[in-house]
């Protein structure tokens, strides 16, 4: 089986357009983002957040009224995963962690003929949260300045800075459609320390498709010493294509199953983290190179362009005779 | 055309031998899940004589099965993760002299606390350097606040020594006072650590009664015998604090002629004499009340008459001399306390004394739905203290059937406490544990022999929970819970259920288009993904790791990506195939130049996994080891366990077509 034979697409030639659909794309979620705002976990902002399961299920609005009842007034009430099973965000009104407790002990007195079980509970203090908070802010910056210098390392500086500039295009778009998925209730995802863990995966994970593309520049610069390198680019891309593709297809794969079947738990996890590679992949064909090429001509004042249309100009002249 | 054993044995040993230690070193917890799914099958039918022997025969075999077992997380497994905070500001604080301690240093304190909330840099370098800018510009030093005991020697330095000393030994003190609190109550496996410079980061399995368990982690367990001084210049006291608050106020209106002073909710609010605000509408009368007296309005003050309890006024500010009690609704607690603690109050109150409430409200009052609670003043410093209890037993009392604790003091504290008690017959002394009252009961006699007990918990309980503290003893600075997370036993169930499943599901997918895809060879990745899993779980176990959920997130990721190198060797040996190599010269150039990019991508995954474990907390972190274990597994298995597969099959003379159309290979030369 093959999926792709020996292609020859152009995917440099219309690089500026593409460049600034992709930033217009990005800048639209962004917006998104200010505008729908993101949901951050306790994680990451302090509180008590009470999970339980209510067997028969009473609907939201009896918990609520239970909850109000009991003093927690302005609780927040959540369906989580099953039918019968609540998530619950209550202010902290006890000292000491004994929230947990007063709740459940008000659904126990408020549902008495049901099944009240505590699921999970969790309770972060302000401190922590900020904590998170900081650490996980300095986590994404130090893991995209060390994939930079890994890369600028191990290519050239301009190459770093390309493949940089994608997984940055990664994150956000990740972060995008993170808040647009939350705003219109199809998935229920918050910023808590698994989405982080997502995010940073994506930034280690999304740069794989551009070093095989890099790589193969790399060979393929000494195989063909001299080529214009628009047209040495589209070729490694082109020769890379199968296996970028193939790559990200059965880490989709698996990352599907996680999501539909993985559990509430995991599902921001898995959702952030497919959005990621999947952007991470175009990214790597579309962004990196092209930003590469721009640099060059740029800063090492080569007309590529011209080199390059002039080459496939000959090429379909030759075609043609 | 079969090889010799001599040539090929090496690639057989690298296909075999990984295998089979990740399978030996997982043979244990594969034991360890058998056996006690078969306990638990004989714990649910309820056949104690099978059960016992069960035990019997396989009790052992279950303990050293399961201590070499692959442990799992708490999010796993069920049970409660906690981070406690040791309070070292209130350490600082109560290490100061009492008589030297003044506002300048109240503001030292303050400012100290509010910074320490916001960062985990040591507290004692917080409080010096908000000490050398509050403070020291005031003519003040370390020498006004402390005492380092030997007058002769006072320096800085010293009391700089001590008060790093002390910090460090009292959050020692608090992880091994903890560890005993959990190890009494009977955690089974509980991990204990120390986090940064003043957490304590509690990990404890199995644990459900959440409410118990913060409890006993959250006692100081500093229990005190202090004398009641519930009396006249108390009494006079909070008069003088009503004064003053009305004086600062700036309030001039004369008091109306009032006798009563109850409170809002108190019960006892009856009074033969004449009420000045009569009349009044209700609202009125108690705005009245509160704005004539905003302190003493807070609370009911009896005077004790021949065990009577009668209601008196702070109409006049005459108080005959004798016993006084008060009481005071929970409503109404946080005013109180506000109030008390303010400094510029603080000094109205005589020195040597201050207030405690009660620990639990009156529970005679709390049966018709009112909670009411009692304070008293008492002497500040204690009469006795509790490292002088050598041991503790919860029980009931055989004559009112309460739930008590039973002390017994050391030589020395009995010696001491015979001499209190036949000093104060008659009087009330107070239980004090953590700035509570339990019970302030009167001295009927001079008691020898070290004999203590503690009333006034709710249930026995509450009464063991307060064995198992005052057995393990008092903290030297009062902890504070900073994170909890309690993961009930059923979520657990549920997620590995899910977790296995999600892996399944995805392993499965993976084999689909990897054998699909690249036919022979694909299934060699896959066989070299198996070993890859195994050795995954075999290496958590081996180094004591926890497998957690995002744990087995990451392994089943790894699944996805592991199988990527295979998918760049294979794809570059494809490439080769199709220049028309032959798949000998194929398969070592493909290896050869698919090396570069696999180490490139895996080493770029590698530092993010790096990141997270170092910036991660619990669950996170096990979602970077096994992602990392996993990258450096892939690099084994997908370059020297596959190779090393093909490798045999080339010797065996299989031809492997990597997928592509037959028509299109060279035949091997």
């Amino acid at each position: 089986m093959e999926f792709f034979r020996q292609t020859n697409i152009d995917f440099l030639g219309k690089r500026r357009i593409i460049i600034w659909i992709s930033v217009a794309i990005t800048a639209v979620g962004m917006l998104l983002v200010a505008l729908y705002g993101l949901e951050y976990g306790i994680d990451f902002v302090g509180g008590t957040e009470i999970a339980v399961q209510i067997r028969p299920e009473p609907n939201i609005a009896q918990i609520r009224s239970v909850m109000d009842k009991a003093g927690f007034s302005g609780a927040e009430i959540k369906s989580y995963g099953r039918a019968e099973q609540f998530l619950i965000r209550v202010r902290e009104r006890e000292e000491g962690g004994a929230t947990t407790t007063a709740v459940l002990e008000a659904l126990r007195k408020g549902f008495p003929e049901r099944s009240v079980e505590l699921l999970k509970s969790d309770r972060v203090g302000p401190k922590i949260g900020a904590e998170m908070r900081r650490n996980a802010f300095l986590a994404v910056i130090l893991a995209v300045v060390a994939i930079l210098l890994y890369i600028a390392f191990r290519f050239e500086f301009f190459y770093g800075v390309g493949a940089t500039i994608a997984l940055v295009h990664d994150v956000l778009i990740a972060i995008s459609a993170i808040a647009i998925v939350h705003h219109f209730g199809i998935l229920r995802i918050e910023i808590n320390q698994s989405v982080l863990a997502a995010l940073l995966t994506v930034v280690g994970f999304s740069i794989n498709d551009t070093v095989i593309i890099f790589d193969r520049i790399r060979e393929n610069r000494e195989r063909y010493k001299g080529m214009n390198l628009i047209k040495l680019m589209n070729l490694s891309i082109n020769e890379t294509l199968s296996r970028t593709i193939n790559t990200v297809l059965t880490t989709v794969l698996v990352l599907l199953a996680l999501l539909l079947v993985g559990g509430e738990v995991l599902q921001g996890f898995a959702f952030t983290m497919l959005v990621g590679i999947i952007t991470g992949t175009y990214s790597s064909i579309y962004l990196a190179s092209a930003f590469v090429v721009e640099f060059v001509q740029r800063f090492q004042r080569v007309d590529l362009d011209a080199e390059y249309r002039k080459l496939r100009e000959a090429e379909r002249a030759a075609a043609q005779a | 055309m079969a090889p010799k054993f001599s040539q090929v044995w090496g690639k057989w040993a690298l296909l075999v031998l990984p295998l089979a230690l990740g399978i030996y070193i997982l043979w244990p917890t594969y034991r360890a899940w058998q056996l006690e799914a078969e306990r638990d099958r004989l714990l649910r039918s309820g056949d104690s004589v099978a059960l016992a022997e069960f035990e019997q025969r396989y009790g052992e075999a279950l303990r050293s099965a399961k201590q070499n077992a692959l442990k799992l997380g708490l999010d796993l497994r069920g049970g409660m993760y906690v981070t406690l905070e040791v309070d070292v500001v209130k350490l600082l604080e109560e290490a100061a002299e009492r008589e030297a301690v003044d506002e300048i240093f109240r503001q030292v304190i303050e400012e100290t606390r509010r910074q320490a909330e916001r960062s985990d840099e040591p507290v004692l370098d917080i409080f010096l350097r908000v000490f050398d800018r509050i403070a020291r510009p005031q003519g003040r030093s370390l020498i006004s606040y402390y005492d380092v005991g030997d007058l002769r020697e006072v320096s800085e330095e010293k009391i700089l020594e001590r008060l790093r000393r002390n910090i460090e030994s009292a959050i020692d003190q608090a992880q091994e006072v903890i560890r005993q609190r959990v190890d009494r109550y009977g955690v089974a496996e509980a991990n204990i650590q120390k986090q940064g410079t003043r957490r304590i980061m509690l990990e404890l399995p199995g644990v459900t009664n959440e409410a118990e368990m913060r409890q006993l982690l959250q006692t100081t367990a500093r229990l005190e015998f202090k004398l009641v001084r519930n009396n006249e210049e108390a009494v006079r006291a909070f008069y003088a604090i009503d004064q003053y608050l009305k004086r600062q106020r700036g309030d001039t209106l004369a008091t109306a002629p009032a006798d009563t002073t109850a409170g809002a909710d108190t019960p006892a609010r009856t009074s033969d004499t004449a009420d000045p605000y009569a009349g009044l509408p209700e609202e009125e009368r108690q705005r009245r009340i509160r704005q004539d007296f905003p302190f003493t309005s807070l609370f009911v003050t009896y005077y004790v008459q021949n065990d009577r309890f009668i209601p008196i006024s702070y109409q006049r500010g005459e108080f005959p001399e004798g016993e006084y009690f008060f009481q005071i609704p929970k409503a109404t607690i946080p005013e109180f306390e506000a109030i008390l603690s303010r400094p510029d109050v603080q000094r109205l109150l005589p020195a040597e004394y201050e207030v405690a409430l009660s620990a639990k409200p009156d529970e005679r009052l709390l049966r018709q739905g009112v909670e009411i609670y009692t304070f008293y003043v008492l002497k500040r410093e204690p009469e006795l203290t509790g490292d002088v209890i050598t041991d503790a037993r919860a029980t009931f009392d055989p004559t009112t059937n309460a739930p008590i604790v039973l002390m017994d003091m050391n030589a020395e504290g009995a010696e001491r406490w015979a001499r209190i008690t036949g000093a104060n017959i008659k009087k009330k002394i107070a239980i004090v544990l953590d700035g509570r009252v339990y019970s302030a009961p009167v001295v009927q006699s001079k008691i020898t022999g070290g004999r203590s007990q503690i009333t006034g918990m709710s249930s026995i309980q509450e009464a063991h929970l307060l064995e198992i503290v005052l057995k393990a003893g008092a903290l030297k600075a009062p902890v504070k819970l900073a994170e909890e997370r309690v993961v009930g036993p059923s979520l657990g169930e549920d997620s590995i259920r899910r977790g296995l499943l999600a892996g399944l599901i995805g392993f499965g997918l993976v084999v689909l288009f990897m054998v699909g895809y690249y036919t022979g060879a694909g299934a060699v990745a896959i066989f070299a993904l198996l070993v890859n899993v195994v050795l995954i779980l075999a290496l958590l176990s081996a180094f004591k790791g926890t497998l957690t959920l995002p744990g087995i997130a990451g392994i089943v990721l790894t699944m996805g990506m592991a199988v990527d190198a295979n998918i760049l060797i294979f794809e570059r040996i494809r490439e080769e195939l199709r220049r028309g190599r032959s798949i000998r010269s194929a398969v070592d150039e493909g290896h050869k130049r698919a090396l570069a990019a696999i180490l490139d991508s895996n080493i770029t995954t590698f530092i993010t996994g790096l990141i997270l474990y170092f910036l991660g907390t619990g669950p996170i972190q096990g979602f970077a080891i096994t992602l990392m274990i996993g990258i450096l597994n892939t690099l084994f298995t997908a370059l020297i366990v596959a190779r090393a597969f093909i490798e045999l099959m080339l010797a065996y003379g299989a031809t492997l077509s990597y997928g592509l159309p037959r028509q299109r290979l060279v035949p091997v030369a």
